[in-house]
């Protein structure tokens, strides 16, 4: 309920998209009586910030080498002929 | 040089942007040849990839075969959905880990860029089990690429 205040959105569609979260194991909700506290996961927010790290790491890695492979694709093409 | 970008849009999207100093016909050409491709997509130093298989052709079969250099490896297969000469590339691709992630939409733009090429490549972000299976395989290269920089220092 808390959560809904500040969006124009209603009950349901901010329900929806908590679950969403939640799937993503990016939130926790607990039960207390009638509420349910949410908890942003920190452990599941730091997986997909490592994740990327990741996937940074071998991108940049692989675009340097594209680089090369380009420099090389110029000379040759500006000759006409390939070697 | 020309740095590259990656950011998250919303929660479910990856972008990651680079510019390179080639025509959009070079560089479209080095993501759709077999044999251009094996030169750079290779992920960690080491790896090379002996099989290599894209049809440039809506519903053109993909297959990318990677392997260290203690012959241990992976492989991916896809599909191309859509092709447009130098612009455009869109296609689905799974990793086999051995079990296959969940298939990823990529679409992947090519834009004359003064002398160059500004490329944007538009991926989902994978679930956390793709994650965490990508990442045992990505950690594990990782960790052999800092060992042998040790090596190197030794």
């Amino acid at each position: 309920m808390q959560l809904a205040e500040p969006f124009e959105m209603t009950q349901p569609a901010i329900s929806r998209h908590l679950k969403v979260l939640e799937g993503a194991r990016l939130l926790t909700r607990r039960v207390e009586g009638t509420k349910r506290p949410c908890r942003l996961d920190k452990k599941g927010i730091k997986a997909v910030e490592q994740w990327l790290g990741v996937l940074h790491k071998a991108l940049a890695r692989n675009y340097d080498r594209l680089d090369d492979v380009l420099a090389d694709l110029q000379r040759t093409t500006s000759k006409g002929e390939p070697r | 040089m020309s740095k590259m970008v990656l950011k998250t849009e919303g929660d479910r999207y990856v972008i990651v942007t680079r510019r390179f100093a080639a025509s959009p016909e070079l560089v479209f050409r080095a993501h759709t040849e077999p044999a251009l491709i094996q030169k750079w997509l290779l992920g960690p130093d080491g790896w090379t990839m002996p099989v290599c298989v894209i049809e440039p052709k809506p519903g053109g079969r993909i297959r990318y075969e990677w392997k260290d250099k203690n012959g241990n490896g992976f492989h991916l297969t896809g599909e191309v959905v859509e092709l447009n000469p130098f612009s455009k590339i869109v296609h689905v691709e799974r990793m086999h880990l051995p079990d296959p992630t969940p298939d990823n939409h990529i679409e992947t733009r090519f834009e004359a860029d003064g002398r160059g090429t500004l490329m944007t490549m538009r991926m989902a972000l994978p679930n956390e089990q793709a994650r965490t299976m990508m990442l045992a395989t990505g950690m594990e290269h990782g960790m052999e690429d800092s060992y042998a920089r040790l090596e190197k220092l030794l």
